[in-house]
C-alpha cells in the first residue's frame, strides 16, 4: 500500500512540477463570480470590469472542447478577456461545468458524471447569459465563443434562446465529415467508451508539457496551432492553465458531427444545422486558414447556415495575417492581438441594437 | 580531340532530355480540334501500351490560365501516372489555354457551349464510349455545369480536384488581377510572391517546378476576367443557354471525387463543399490536409505538382476511376 501511495506521490510531484514555472494567476483586477444553475452546479464567472469609460454591452466569453476560460486570458500578452476590458467593454469569461474553478462531477453531491453537449449549453450558457444580464441592469449582452462554445452559441440561439445581443463564433465547425480516415475509428471508440466517463485531460496536458518542442513532427501541435504562430512557451502556459477534462457525453454526442455531418441534438429529436436558419441575431463567423479542427469549409458552412445578419472573415496570409492561423491561434496566436481581436471587438461595436 | 569533347559532352547533355521527351514523342498524340465558331482547340492523348482498350478513356481539363503542363510536366504529371497504369488519357486546352487559339474576347461561356462538346466529339471518335473526367478549379466547376447539359449521358465519372460550385472572391491579389482584366501570365512571371501566394505556398513543391510553372500561365480574355469575377462577386455565372451555373447544380448526377486542398489560397475548400448539398450527385468529398496522415496541406497546384501527389492524390484519384459504375456492376453481378 505505502510504496504504491509513494509512486502516486511521486508521480503527482513530478506532474506539478513539470506544470509549475508555468502556472499563472488571473490578473489582480479579475473578479471571480460563483454562479449557480438550474440544475444545482457551481460555474466561476470571471468579471474584467471596463477600464475608463464603458463603450458598449458587457461581453460573455465561452471557451471549446478540452478548455477551460483561461483559453480567453492565458497572459498580459494572450488575452482577448482583457483586450475587450481596456476597450471599455465589461468581459464575463465562464468555465463551464467540469473546467476551471467550476464545479467538477461528485455524485456524492449530486453531480452525475456523463453530461452531454445539451446539458452544458442548456444549463451553464443561460445561466451566464442570465447572471451577466442581471449584473448589467438587465440588458443583453455580446457573446464570444470558440470552436465549442461556438456551437453552444449556434444551438442555443437555434432553440429560442434570449438575451443575446451580437456575436462572434471562432473556429466552429457546423460540420466534420471531410473524408478523414481517422473517423472509421469512432464507432469502435463510441462502444468502448461510456458517456459516464470524464477523459482526464488536464494530466494528459500536463505530461506534456516537457514534450513540447522535442518532436520532430508534434501531432498535437499539427492539430491545434500553428508552429509559426503560437511560441513553445505560450503553448506550455496553455497546457499549465487552460485544459479541461471532458465528459465523455459531450464527445459522444458530437460524433454524429464528425462522421455523417449531422449536428444533432442528445436525443437526436433537434437538428440543429436546420434550425440555425432561425437564428437572427448577427454574428460574426471567425475561421483560421490553418484550422485543422475547425476547416474552413467546416466553419463556412456553419455561416451558410445562419439565417440572420453575418459576416465572414477567414484569418490568413491571404488576407493580410503574418502566418495561416490554427485553431488556437485565433485566441493564443502570437499576433492574434493585431490580427483578430480588433475585428471581434469592430463587429460588435457596429452592432450596438443587435 | 577538342572535337570528340565537345561532342561527348553533348552526348551527356542531350541523354537525360531524350530519356524525358523519349516517350512524349512514342506516345503522345497532339491534335487539332476546331470549335464550332473555327476557334481551334488543343488536344494531347497519352496512349498506354496495349491500347487502353476495355476501360474509359480519361479527359483531364487544366484550370483558368493553365494548360497541359499542369497534367505533364518534364514527363511527370498525372497524365504520364494514368498513361503508365493503362489508361487513354487526353488532355485538352481550351480557348485561351495553352496552345489553343485564344480569340479576341473568348469567354468562359464559350468553353461550356462550344469548346467542351466539341473536345468531347473528339475524344469519343478516338476511344468509344463514356469518358472518365479529372477536373481542376474554377474550370473545374465549368466542367461541372457542362455535364449537367452539353455533356449529359456522356461522361461516366468525375474527380475534381479543388474545384469551385460557390465561389466569393477569395482575396484582394485575385481581385486586383482580374478587376484590371485578367493578367493571370503577367502576374506570374513578374511577381513570383504573388504567385506563389496563390498557387504554391506551404505546398511541397520544388522551386524550380514553381519556376517552370510560372513560365506556363496564360492572361485570361478581359471578357473571361469579367465572368470569373462576376460569378465571385455574384456567386453565380450566367450561361449561354439562358440558365446560370447555381441553376445547372440540381441537375448535376455523376459520382464525383472532390479532393480539396486545405492551404489553396485560389481556389478555396469552402468553394467546392457544397457540392454534395446543391448537387444530387453521389459526391465523396476529401479535404487535403495533414490532419488527414498526409504529408501537407495541399495548395492549388501542389496537389498535382507536390512531391507526394502521385502517392497521396493520384493513387486514390486512379482508384475511384477505376470502379465499375453500380449499374454495371449490378449487370455483372446478375450475370
Amino acid at each position: 500500500m505505502i510504496p504504491r501511495l509513494g509512486v502516486a506521490a511521486v508521480l503527482a510531484l513530478c506532474l506539478a512540477g513539470c506544470a509549475l514555472p508555468y502556472v499563472k494567476p488571473l490578473p489582480k483586477e479579475a473578479i471571480e463570480h460563483r454562479i449557480r444553475t438550474a440544475d444545482g452546479w457551481e460555474l466561476s464567472l470571471i468579471e474584467y470590469p471596463a477600464e475608463g469609460p464603458v463603450r458598449g454591452r458587457p461581453v460573455l466569453l465561452l471557451h471549446g472542447i478540452v478548455a477551460n476560460n483561461r483559453n480567453m486570458d492565458l497572459d498580459e500578452r494572450h488575452s482577448l478577456a482583457r483586450f475587450l476590458a481596456a476597450r471599455g467593454r465589461s468581459t464575463w469569461n465562464l468555465s463551464v461545468r467540469g473546467t476551471g474553478g467550476s464545479d467538477a462531477p461528485d455524485t456524492a453531491r449530486g453531480r452525475q458524471p456523463g453530461y452531454d453537449f445539451d446539458t452544458i449549453w442548456k444549463q451553464d450558457l443561460t445561466a451566464a447569459v442570465a447572471y451577466v444580464r442581471a449584473r448589467n441592469g438587465g440588458q443583453p449582452v455580446d457573446f464570444v465563443g470558440h470552436s465549442l462554445g461556438g456551437l453552444m452559441l449556434y444551438a442555443y440561439l437555434s432553440q429560442g434562446g434570449e438575451g443575446i445581443s451580437a456575436a462572434v463564433t471562432l473556429g466552429s465547425p457546423a460540420r466534420l465529415d471531410w473524408g478523414l480516415r481517422l473517423t472509421s475509428l469512432i464507432p469502435l471508440a463510441a462502444w468502448v467508451v461510456s458517456p459516464r466517463w470524464v477523459l482526464p485531460m488536464v494530466g494528459q496536458a500536463t505530461l506534456a508539457i516537457p514534450l513540447t518542442g522535442t518532436l520532430k513532427t508534434d501531432p498535437v501541435q499539427a492539430l491545434l496551432y500553428s508552429a509559426g504562430n503560437v511560441e513553445p512557451e505560450t503553448w506550455k502556459r496553455l497546457l499549465a492553465n487552460g485544459v479541461g477534462d471532458l465528459s465523455a457525453g459531450v464527445a459522444l454526442q458530437l460524433t454524429p458531427l464528425v462522421r455523417e455531418g449531422r449536428f444533432l441534438s442528445a436525443d437526436k429529436k433537434v437538428d440543429y444545422r436546420e434550425a440555425m436558419a432561425r437564428i437572427r441575431t448577427p454574428i460574426l463567423v471567425v475561421a483560421g486558414k490553418l484550422d485543422r479542427v475547425g476547416v474552413v469549409p467546416a466553419v463556412k458552412d456553419g455561416y451558410r447556415l445562419l439565417g440572420g445578419p453575418k459576416e465572414w472573415r477567414l484569418i490568413a496570409e491571404e488576407n493580410g495575417a503574418q502566418v495561416d492561423y490554427g485553431h488556437l491561434d485565433l485566441l493564443i496566436g502570437e499576433r492574434a492581438g493585431t490580427e483578430v481581436f480588433p475585428h471581434v471587438l469592430d463587429f460588435l461595436d457596429r452592432h450596438p441594437d443587435g | 580531340m577538342r572535337g570528340a569533347v565537345v561532342l561527348w559532352l553533348a552526348a551527356l547533355l542531350a541523354l537525360p532530355a531524350a530519356a524525358r521527351e523519349g516517350p512524349l514523342l512514342k506516345s503522345v498524340f497532339h491534335r487539332r480540334v476546331t470549335a464550332p465558331d473555327g476557334t481551334a482547340l488543343a488536344l494531347y492523348r497519352y496512349v498506354p501500351d496495349g491500347g487502353g482498350g476495355g476501360k474509359p478513356a480519361v479527359l483531364l481539363v487544366p484550370e483558368v490560365g493553365f494548360g497541359r503542363g499542369a497534367y505533364d510536366f518534364a514527363g511527370a504529371g498525372l497524365a504520364r501516372y494514368l498513361q503508365e497504369r493503362g489508361r487513354d488519357v487526353f488532355v485538352a486546352e481550351l480557348r485561351g489555354q495553352g496552345q489553343a487559339q485564344a480569340p479576341r474576347g473568348w469567354s468562359l461561356g464559350q468553353w461550356i457551349s462550344l469548346d467542351l462538346p466539341a473536345v468531347l466529339d473528339a475524344v469519343s471518335a478516338a476511344h468509344p464510349g463514356p469518358v472518365d473526367v479529372v477536373v481542376h478549379g474554377y474550370s473545374g466547376g465549368l466542367v461541372l455545369a457542362a455535364c449537367a447539359v452539353e455533356l449529359k449521358g456522356r461522361v461516366r465519372r468525375v474527380v475534381a480536384l479543388s474545384p469551385v460550385v460557390l465561389p466569393e472572391v477569395p482575396n484582394a491579389t485575385v481581385a486586383k488581377v482580374l478587376r484590371e482584366g485578367g493578367g493571370l501570365g503577367r502576374l506570374a512571371r513578374e511577381r513570383a510572391a504573388d504567385f506563389e501566394l496563390l498557387f504554391t505556398r506551404g505546398g511541397r513543391i520544388s522551386p524550380g517546378e514553381v519556376s517552370r510553372l510560372r513560365l506556363q500561365v496564360t492572361d485570361l480574355s478581359p471578357v473571361a476576367a469579367r465572368e470569373l469575377f462576376g460569378w465571385m462577386v455574384q456567386g453565380d455565372l450566367p450561361l449561354p443557354d439562358g440558365s446560370t451555373f447555381a441553376r445547372r447544380l440540381p441537375l448535376y448526377d455523376r459520382p464525383t471525387l472532390a479532393l480539396l486542398a486545405m492551404q489553396d489560397n485560389f481556389a478555396h475548400p469552402e468553394f467546392g463543399s457544397p457540392l454534395r448539398e446543391l448537387s444530387p450527385a453521389e459526391v465523396k468529398l476529401e479535404l487535403l490536409t495533414r490532419l488527414n496522415l498526409l504529408s501537407e496541406d495541399y495548395t492549388h497546384l501542389s496537389l498535382l505538382h507536390g512531391a507526394d501527389a502521385p502517392s497521396e492524390i493520384f493513387g486514390p484519384l486512379l482508384r475511384f476511376l477505376d470502379k465499375a459504375d453500380r449499374s454495371a456492376q449490378d449487370a455483372e453481378e446478375l450475370r
